[in-house]
């Protein structure tokens, strides 16, 4: 019996791991220490929700703080990635970046690129998503379809413990930039996951329950907002299949095509704003390479078009809910009316 | 109408030394504060018009935006007028508009920089006074003095409250030629003959390319290299003659070693190999065969083996204001009273 | 005349005057070429900036990184890539610094320290600290270079970088080229004080600044800067004022400048003419051996034109190649 432990344990023990193997992983970011240049405690925090803490005391000073300065931080580490580090950088949440963007999408998405194949940029970016923290709306954001939308970028949104061990490891020994989304709602959330180092490979994703009657396909939080809704459908006889995207960059379309050729019908779940969201993203892949196996028009089920309220009576509304997941499968089996 | 001039030099205090030494960094910002304190200072003493070096290192610009606030009930300023030359960012500038300030019949000239702006004034205008504010990096020459009072006390002379035996004190200088005059310049404070034979960076502070210095005064409280004189055998801005010190390198020994402040923060060994007082009038043959001149802190002059260098001190060979003798005599004087219902 | 006042011995002093030369008449060339229309895209030209550029990078090894600019054909050529490959480059083609998907504002060569020229004004500082962090783990006293433009040097990047440099110790140096100009608006108007170096002073880092139209000025600033960086003293700020030749972009009528600015330009501040003045009044290098460098660096552009335009073009394969290591 594999021992359990919480998704923020996972990404600490990662990093752990990993920065254990390579001398040339290091790692930045305001506060992943924490009590830097003050009085108190070093390590005080190990990030704001304590994700790396303990890593300084095993790691020194392969750990940086940083100033409150992104554009410069984050392109720091990409300068460095490209000069033969490893570094994973920390942008504390993903709605900060705004104030370092054209560093990741212009220069790490870019230069191999633009530079003839010759440069390397192995650097990872570390971003909280996701609401339900009634962070408001500039914490809450699940910006993950302007990262895939970039090509040279990797994005990777795990919804368990497992899968992100594996993956922010796997992320770590990448060669390409990769945006590793953490929901900040799932940080608590235990699961299995072994002791040794393991990786999951990017563009594989996991059909975490199994069924005939419909493809429910998403990622991050709302895979586990899917297996309520599942629990509850079982009991109406509807058996629905779940596909855990993992990496939304690449992306692993083919297990989304033959689930959907096995069920026939689709919902595309996504906690991100629906225009140009991943679910749009989804629905359109399959309706262009698989039409013919869809028995029913497919139903995107996301956050509405508006900042991530605060109120939490109104956040909850905003998050995709189990009963809004329920409807959906509804409709898209009875032909997409009501 | 009184008029003054006003040289605020935009890149002293900005070379190489900021980075080997703790040199500081006087922003422009506070430069042209400096600038401002200067005239609202000489207007409230009834300077109404000063003529200022155009500049392309940032002075004239930042100037330009505070004057364009226009007058408020706290500051007041003359009409400032730039002269009419277009700056090329070299010490040219500084001779320039000192000719241009000479020729307009300024009463005095403030100077904002270090030794080797005061230098360039003086050298192309010796017969009006400067009152000299430091702003470069060794300031043996222009005193450290709050702008406010420098500007009231040229306000004085300018209005003629003070007379010139009031106001104005004599300084020395050294003439500087080579080959007979075929090149002249002058300096200020020290002519020290380098080793190095390129101008490049300009500054000067490998105390091992250095063989001699000429000074008109050696104060052991300045820094730079007049203080290897000022901590020899101290002498003052107005005491009779100067002071040349041959260095001592090969193949002069030394005779003794001296701790001497050469830059900011610097404090280091020189080797003196003789020192002697240097009266006026009587010229002083550089020994060195082939090096660089440097004229108050900055390489300047290059020479090669066979031209004569000669160095001469000079006595009452410039003017310039003495702000402190100007104060005392305007509080004793009561010159800044004023009737009591205006 | 005895000897050699310079710092440099003669073999380096021939060896800047080639690159310098180098940069000038590949600049040359292509304004004479873009004006007849064979070369695709935006070209920035660095003619006239070729002293500052040559007397930083003629002093750093392959080790040592350095982040362009738009304006980057200069620093690449400072820094030893290959001129071939960037003619064809620019021309789009195959065998191209970047097999021709870069382009003029991106030329990259990694092996050679330079890491891109970039299209991003002010992207190249944080990129900058992040090669001088590594050179940090590397201890190997190599240093990082990053140039900005007198109009970049307002960008939040430049600044942030500032603050960031001083707080890490990086060996990076910031070079801000001042040319008066970013494209179109001139420092007057855009740079509320015209003072690089206080800008440095504002984060605590010392900075110089230097006509950057004299070799020897550059060079020696540069160089203690340089070995400060290397031997852990930390960042600092070189302020170059410079000139530059052409407009912005080629194609750019630079009607923003005075009447007669360009003509005093080359006339007054041609910094190739400065040092070849300098060393040959100097009697250290004779005009001759000037002349040779000179004709061998127009038969090398010749070449490289030559060569580029007959480079074969990419493929239809080649459009989706190197987006990521693997997929």
């Amino acid at each position: 019996m594999a021992r359990k432990i919480s998704m923020k344990q996972a990404i600490n023990e990662a990093l752990d791991q990993e920065m254990t193997r390579d001398p040339l992983v290091i790692m930045m970011g305001e506060d992943i220490v924490g009590g830097a240049g003050g009085n108190g405690e070093m390590d005080a925090w190990g990030g704001v929700l304590g994700v790396t803490k303990g890593l300084y005391a095993k790691h020194g000073d392969r750990l940086l703080d940083t100033p409150l300065s992104e554009s410069a931080y984050i392109g720091a580490a990409i300068g460095a990635a490209a000069c033969g580090m490893r570094p994973v950088a920390e942008l504390m949440f993903i709605d900060f970046m705004g104030v370092c963007f054209d560093q990741i999408y212009n220069q790490a998405a870019k230069f191999r690129y633009m530079f003839g194949g010759k440069a390397e940029t192995p650097v990872v970016i570390r971003a909280m998503v996701g609401a339900g923290f009634r962070a408001a709306a500039q914490h809450s954001q699940m910006l993950t379809p302007l990262f895939t939308h970039i090509p040279g970028l990797k994005v990777v949104c795990p919804s368990t413990p497992y899968d992100t061990k594996g993956l922010l490891i796997q992320s770590i020994r990448d060669n390409d930039p990769v945006i590793f989304c953490e929901h900040k709602n799932l940080y608590g959330f235990e699961g299995e996951v072994p002791e040794a180092s393991y990786t999951i490979p990017f563009g594989e994703a996991a059909i975490v329950r199994e069924g005939k009657s419909v493809s429910i396909v998403t990622y991050g939080l709302m895979v586990h907002r899917a297996l309520e809704a599942a629990a509850a459908l079982a009991k109406e006889g509807i058996e629905a299949e779940i596909v855990d995207l993992r990496t939304l960059s690449p992306l692993d379309i083919d297990t989304v095509i033959e689930s959907v050729e096995k069920t026939g019908h689709l919902v595309c779940v996504d906690e991100a704003n629906p225009r140009c969201s991943i679910a749009a993203d989804i629905s359109a892949q399959v309706v262009q390479a698989a039409f013919k196996a869809l028995r029913g028009p497919i139903q995107m089920v996301t956050a509405p078009h508006t900042p991530v309220p605060f109120s939490p009576v109104l956040e909850d509304l905003y998050i995709p809910s189990v009963a809004q997941i329920g409807a959906a499968v509804r409709r898209a089996l009875a032909g997409g009316s009501h | 109408m009184p008029t003054i001039g006003l040289i605020a030099n935009p890149v002293s205090a900005r070379d190489i030394r900021r980075i080997i030494a703790n040199a500081s960094n006087l922003q422009i910002a506070d430069r042209v504060n400096i600038v401002m304190r200067v005239l609202t200072a000489a207007h409230s003493l009834g300077v109404e018009r000063v003529l200022v070096m155009p500049d392309n290192g940032g002075i004239r610009a930042l100037l330009q935006r505070h004057l364009s606030r226009g007058h408020s009930q706290h500051q007041k300023w003359p009409v400032v007028e730039y002269l009419d030359m277009e700056p090329t960012s070299t010490v040219e500038d500084t001779f320039q508009a000192a000719r241009l300030m000479h020729a307009a019949g300024v009463a005095a000239i403030v100077v904002l920089g270090g030794d080797g702006t005061h230098r360039a004034v003086v050298r192309e205008c010796r017969s009006i006074p400067i009152a000299g504010l430091s702003t470069g990096t060794n300031n043996a020459f222009p005193e450290m003095r709050e702008s406010t009072i420098t500007g009231m006390a040229v306000a004085l002379y300018a209005t003629g409250r003070l007379s010139a035996a009031q106001a104005l004190a004599p300084n020395k200088l050294l003439d500087v030629s080579i080959n007979e005059g075929a090149q002249r310049d002058i300096a200020l404070v020290d002519a020290v003959i380098s080793t190095d034979r390129y101008i490049g960076a300009r500054a000067l502070w490998k105390p091992e390319a250095l063989s001699a210095a000429y000074l008109t005064f050696a104060d052991p409280q300045a820094i730079g290299l007049s203080a290897i004189g000022g901590l020899l055998q101290p002498v003052g801005r107005r005491d009779p003659g100067g002071l040349a010190v041959q260095l001592g390198h090969h193949p002069q020994p030394a005779a003794l070693r001296l701790l001497a402040p050469i830059a900011p923060g610097m404090v280091r060994p020189v080797a003196i190999a003789h020192w002697q007082a240097m009266p006026a009038d009587q010229p002083f043959a550089v020994l060195q065969q082939g090096g660089v001149v440097a004229l108050d802190g900055e390489r300047e002059l290059a020479f090669d083996a066979g031209d004569r260098v000669q160095i001469t001190l000079r006595e009452n060979a410039f003017p310039t204001v003495d702000v402190a003798r100007c104060m005392q005599i305007a509080a004793c004087e009561g010159l800044l009273r004023l009737p009591s219902t205006p | 005349m005895a000897g050699n006042p310079f710092p440099l011995d003669k073999p380096a002093l021939l060896e800047a005057y080639r690159r310098m030369r180098t940069i000038r008449e590949f600049e040359e060339r292509l304004h004479v070429d873009f004006s007849r229309g064979d070369i695709p895209g935006f070209v920035h030209l660095y003619a006239g900036e070729e002293a500052a550029g040559v007397g930083i990078i003629g002093q750093l090894g392959d080790g040592d990184r350095i982040a362009s600019t738009h304006r980057g054909h200069g620093h690449c050529i400072a820094k030893g890539v290959d001129p071939m490959a960037m003619m064809k480059e620019i021309y789009g083609k195959k065998g191209g610094s970047c097999g021709g998907k870069g382009g003029s504002m991106h030329i990259a060569d990694l092996s050679k320290g330079m890491m891109g020229a970039n299209g991003i004004l002010g992207a190249g500082a944080p990129l900058a600290c992040g090669a001088a962090l590594a050179a940090k783990y590397r201890k190997k006293g190599e240093i990082a270079v990053t140039f900005v433009g007198d109009g970049a040097s307002n960008q939040g990047t430049f600044l942030e970088s500032l603050n960031l440099a001083a707080v890490w110790n990086l060996p990076v140096i910031f070079v801000v080229e001042n040319n008066g100009y970013a494209e179109s608006t001139s420092r007057d108007y855009g740079v509320a004080v015209d003072s690089y170096v206080d800008r440095a002073a504002g984060f605590g880092l010392p900075g110089v600044t230097v006509d950057g139209t004299d070799f020897f000025a550059v060079h020696e600033a540069a160089g203690e800067i340089i070995q400060r960086a290397r031997t852990g003293g930390g960042p600092a700020l070189l302020e170059c004022k410079m000139v530059r030749f052409h407009g912005h972009f080629e194609g750019d009528a630079q009607t923003y400048r005075a009447s007669g600015e360009l003509d005093d330009i080359r006339a007054n501040h041609d910094c190739l003419k400065k040092f070849a003045a300098a060393v040959t009044g100097a009697g250290v290098v004779g005009a001759d051996e000037l002349a040779s460098i000179d004709r061998a660096v127009l038969d090398l552009i010749e070449l490289a034109v030559v060569q580029a335009k007959a480079a074969p073009l990419p493929t239809a394969a080649d459009l989706t190649t190197d987006v990521y290591v693997s997929y």
